[in-house]
């Protein structure tokens, strides 16, 4: 790290967010802070507009009698108004958390229970609906505040605010005001909680004071340097409450050139992607498959002539990406693939909206080689990146690219320790680490070690100085035969295929492994209408047999990249999607899943791909010996 | 012939400004650039056979483009067009007859005969659909027609009206490339009102009119109120048509506004492409350079001379095969063809449009 750049990061250890809204709005008044489609149109707000509209909503918060320490919950889609309302919060020294849109009601209950929150601010109705009925359990709310009041018709409740109304029985303040307001609140203030999505037990909260968080998430921008170098569009779609999508929309605009656009529903994310065409792009491996696997489709789908065309171009981008990655292709090679590039993987990208991508970061879960490969195919810079809420925004180690070879997540970024414990856990030390978990001390000391050490629970290994995660340390499992395998690796590998949503590999203590998949809808019945294949559902289309038969194939072209006792044996298909918002189901907000409530819930399923004659044979030779 | 989204990514509107301009990528401004270019170096190759060709593209396509206003957004059937591109001539030729009166004045004078006849013939429309609609928008071309046959009679220009080419500041237009110039001045100009009309509020209204008239009212537009709009200003713009056309060709008589003349422009909308602006501007082109196409065709076979009294008919015949197989073939008219064409660019390499059915 050069000298300057640490005195950088140091000076912004000493500040918080507020403070460098107000700096920002100072210096760079009419620069466009971010864009926010309402009807139609990207309504452009400036720095001087943004810390105005945030004086004015931490004028009207204050009203409300918020004070320093005090929690304030946030619960909707992301949206302008969140920014809006979580920089006032700040600035009046609360502490902010967001409760995920998907949440169900004992979830919300939950968070609302642990956070303490007294002001509980919904994006919409749908939020008040879920608050309202457990509103009178929790005895330190004293505000319901909602944003967008249009669907508020007939709602009595004492404490229901509506945001507009307090807005405007408040006067605006001016910026003079916010600063001294953002004065009061000094850099080791906590600024907000961030709840994992932990996919064992009860979330648990992440405290992260302001200065250490600004700090973290600069690790993110002197790894990615170009987002301080030079303007950026980037699409706000990840949920704030996740602290990724706390860094893209709040964070790095204030310490980077990132302009972030918002689109007008959650739901036209493919449209508002079109629409901005940005530059950057912050994604949850998710999402790059499910845009890959549509993208294939359509290409399988099309005509002859067109399909003949993407395949005749793969031919010559698949070694070129392949020496791409080893570092050598000469000119001509560059040329014809600028050429195949130009006729055909140009087109497919302005579809999507991603010809102008100049840098894609995929976090928050591990994005599968051939994913990862497939975009480098068609010249999209996929890198990868890892961190987790604990490093308070910023992120442990990135793939800086441009078009890095798949399967690590590259090198330590400046201002990290990281080192291996002896069984290959993931070990960071830095200044900007979380707080620890709100009023849980036991799983604070449990992973963060007093000389500073925090446990990531990740394994991990260097290989050519580049950090490679092997698996999630407590997710192992070992089969009747012994062998100890990584779940996670061969569900990645599944993943692969467009017709794959999600998979889990079960086997613990078994003879084989075995699968349960969730097929992706949308291309499976793509795929079911190119091939006569009637179906009325997502349950009849399930239960078809060429669809299973479909799957198996898919599943052997895994097979065919794994050890043999890798592989799968058996899998059954889910005859639902999954669905986090409902109670009880076994993937989390952010679509990670839950093995072991996945296994309690479909235990029929799963039980099933398992012959167990030899068992029951024993069973009744016993001949219930053991009740006498 | 306008799309309210861009075809290509990274195109976002910042204010309802950029919203509502008419040209939003850099490929249209271009395309549109390229377009101009043509048609105004166009004049200064062509023979003058071409040039008259392109005159009465341009005619016809004012004509087309009111009627497919009528019928083609507001789903109002009209069999008077030619009746109301009479009533736009003569207007023009009476008055230069009878007071003299210079273009400045006969113009706005066709239009105003337009949307009298506009008001009075759109009443009908608010009882009638369909069929009886046609018929009594039928009978709007034979009263015009038989007042103008009263007047040439009556008052000795039996043979028909001379008229004198107009002149415009001062200037003369005998020339047929200034001609060229204003009809394609005149033309552009309908279709950018055209275009403008429809992507507002009354444009609005007359699609769901035609859509459900039920709904529509349930919606609260007027569908008397709209209607009559449809009609006044659809034949305003037609009797313009009739005004250019009587200067255009130095004469007006009642032959030249027969049934079939009518018909031809319904051919033209619906060769063009029902519903499209574009559509209306090729059923014009296509319509108005058919015949001499066919004539051309003709020519090349061997025994010409023997043929030559057969022409007309063969061209009616023709004519006659092209409307069925258009309407069997290919409902949707020259712009169906032409969106069949332009997709499959579009859509370069996917057959159907990628994450169509893409949710969250």
């Amino acid at each position: 790290m050069t000298a300057s750049a640490t005195v950088y990061r140091e000076r912004l250890r000493r500040t918080t967010a507020p403070h460098l809204l107000c700096e920002r709005a100072r210096v760079t008044p009419d620069s466009v802070a971010f864009r926010s489609k309402h009807f139609g149109i990207y309504r452009e707000r400036r720095w001087r507009d943004y810390a105005a509209l945030v004086a004015h909503a931490a004028r009207a918060m204050q009203s409300l009698g918020i004070g320093r320490g005090e929690r304030v919950a946030i619960m909707g889609d992301v949206c302008e108004e969140w920014m809006i309302c979580d920089l006032a919060a700040q600035s009046l020294g609360a502490i902010v958390y967001g409760i995920y849109p998907t949440a169900s009601a004992a979830e919300v209950e939950y968070q609302m229970r642990d956070g303490g929150a007294c002001v509980f601010i919904a994006e919409d109705q749908e939020y008040v609906d879920r608050l309202l009925p457990i509103a009178e359990r929790l005895p330190d709310l004293r505000t319901i505040l909602v944003l967008d009041d249009s669907a508020m018709f007939g709602y009595e409740h004492p404490k229901l605010k509506r945001f507009g109304e307090l807005l405007g029985a408040t006067e605006t303040p001016d910026l003079g005001w916010l600063e001294a307001q953002a004065a009061l609140v000094t850099a080791d203030d906590p600024a907000f909680i961030v709840y994992t999505s932990g996919t064992t037990g009860h979330p648990k909260g992440a405290l992260v004071s302001h200065g250490k968080h600004l700090a973290a998430t600069d690790t993110v921008v002197s790894h990615y340097p170009t987002l301080r170098d030079k303007p950026h569009r980037t699409v706000v779609f990840l949920p704030m409450c996740h602290v990724l999508g706390r860094d893209v929309a709040i964070t790095l605009p204030l310490i980077s050139q990132l302009v972030p656009h918002f689109g007008e529903d959650p739901e036209d994310f493919a449209v508002t992607l079109f629409e901005v065409a940005p530059t950057v792009l912050f994604m949850v491996p998710r999402y790059l498959q499910k845009f890959a696997s549509h993208v294939l489709v359509g290409i399988l789908n099309s005509s002859r002539i067109k399909r003949a065309a993407h395949d005749f171009a793969m031919r010559f981008a698949r070694p070129y990406a392949n020496r791409r990655w080893n570092g050598g292709s000469n000119i001509v090679q560059n040329t014809i693939y600028r050429l195949v590039q130009a006729g055909v993987f140009k087109p497919i990208l302005n579809k999507l909206g991603f010809d102008r991508l100049e840098l894609v970061v995929s976090g928050g879960a591990s994005l599968p080689a051939e994913t990862m490969a497939l975009w480098h195919v068609y010249g999209v810079n996929v890198v990868e990146m890892y961190g987790q809420t604990e490093e308070a925004g910023g992120i442990i180690a990135g793939q800086r690219g441009p078009f890095p070879r798949p399967g690590n997540v590259g090198t330590a970024v400046d201002g990290i320790d990281v080192r291996l414990a002896e069984d290959g856990e993931v070990l960071v030390r830095s200044p900007d680490l979380f707080d620890g978990y709100w009023r849980n001390e036991e799983a604070t000391r449990e992973i963060k070690s007093a000389d500073g050490w925090l446990r990531t629970g990740d394994v991990g290994e260097w290989r050519d100085g580049a950090l490679r995660l092997i698996d999630r340390a407590r997710d192992f499992m070992v089969t009747a035969g012994g062998k100890t395998i990584s779940p996670s690796f061969i569900e990645n590998a599944l993943r692969a295929s467009p017709y794959v949503a999600e998979a889990v590999v079960f086997g613990h203590g078994r003879k084989y492994l075995t699968a349960i998949i969730e097929i992706d809808f949308d291309t499976v019945a793509d795929w079911a209408r190119a091939n006569d294949v009637a179906y009325t559902g997502f349950t009849s289309l399930t239960a078809h047999p060429r669809i299973s038969q479909l799957i198996e194939i898919e599943i052997d072209k895994a097979n065919a990249s794994l050890a043999r006792v890798e592989q799968i044996k058996s899998f059954r298909i889910l005859p639902k999607a999954l669905d986090p918002e409902e109670e009880g189901e076994p993937v989390t907000p952010t679509r990670k899943v839950k093995r072991k409530l996945m296994y309690e819930r479909f235990k029929v399923l799963v039980d099933g791909m398992y012959d167990d004659r030899e068992e029951r044979l024993i069973a009744a030779g016993a001949g219930g010996v053991l009740a006498q | 012939m306008f799309r309210p989204v861009p075809r290509a990514s990274g195109y976002f509107r910042t204010d309802y400004a950029q919203d509502m301009a008419l040209l939003q990528t850099r490929a249209e401004r271009i395309g549109l650039a390229a377009l101009v270019g043509v048609l105004v170096t166009l004049p200064f190759i062509a023979t003058p056979f071409l040039l008259d060709l392109a005159c009465q593209v341009f005619l016809a396509s004012i004509g087309a483009l009111s009627l497919m206003l009528l019928t083609g957004y507001a789903g109002q059937i009209s069999l008077g067009h030619a009746g109301l591109i009479a009533a736009g001539a003569f207007t023009t030729g009476i008055l230069t007859r009878e007071i003299n009166a210079p273009f400045w004045l006969t113009l706005p004078a066709s239009a105003l005969t337009g949307i009298v006849l506009g008001l009075v013939f759109g009443l009908p429309s608010l009882r009638l659909r369909g069929l009886y609609l046609a018929v009594s928008t039928l009978a709007l071309h034979f009263i015009v027609i038989y007042l103008g046959g009263e007047y040439e009679t009556k008052r000795g220009f039996s043979t028909g009206i001379l008229i004198e080419k107009p002149s415009l500041g001062g200037f003369k237009l005998t020339d047929g490339r200034a001609w060229y110039f204003v009809l394609l001045i005149f033309a552009a100009a309908t279709l950018l009102i055209c275009i403008n009309l429809l992507r507002s509020r009354s444009g609005r209204a007359w699609r769901a009119i035609h859509t459900r008239e039920t709904v529509a009212e349930a919606l609260g537009i007027s569908i008397s109120g709209y209607k009559l709009l449809a009609f006044v200003i659809s034949s305003s713009m037609t009797s313009v048509a009739g005004c250019l056309f009587a200067y255009y060709r130095g004469f007006v008589s009642i032959e030249a506004f027969d049934l079939f003349l009518s018909i031809q422009y319904v051919a033209m909308i619906i060769i063009g492409g029902m519903g499209s602006l574009l559509g209306a501007l090729l059923g014009a082109t296509f319509v108005t350079i058919f015949p001499y196409a066919i004539e051309a065709l003709l020519k090349l076979l061997p025994n010409v001379q023997k043929l030559a009294g057969d022409i007309f008919a063969v061209n009616y015949a023709s004519f006659g095969v092209v409307m069925i197989l258009f309407l069997v073939l290919e409902p949707l008219g020259l712009v169906g063809i032409w969106r069949r064409i332009q997709n499959y660019f579009l859509l370069w390499p996917f057959k159907y449009k990628p994450l169509a059915s893409m949710r969250k």
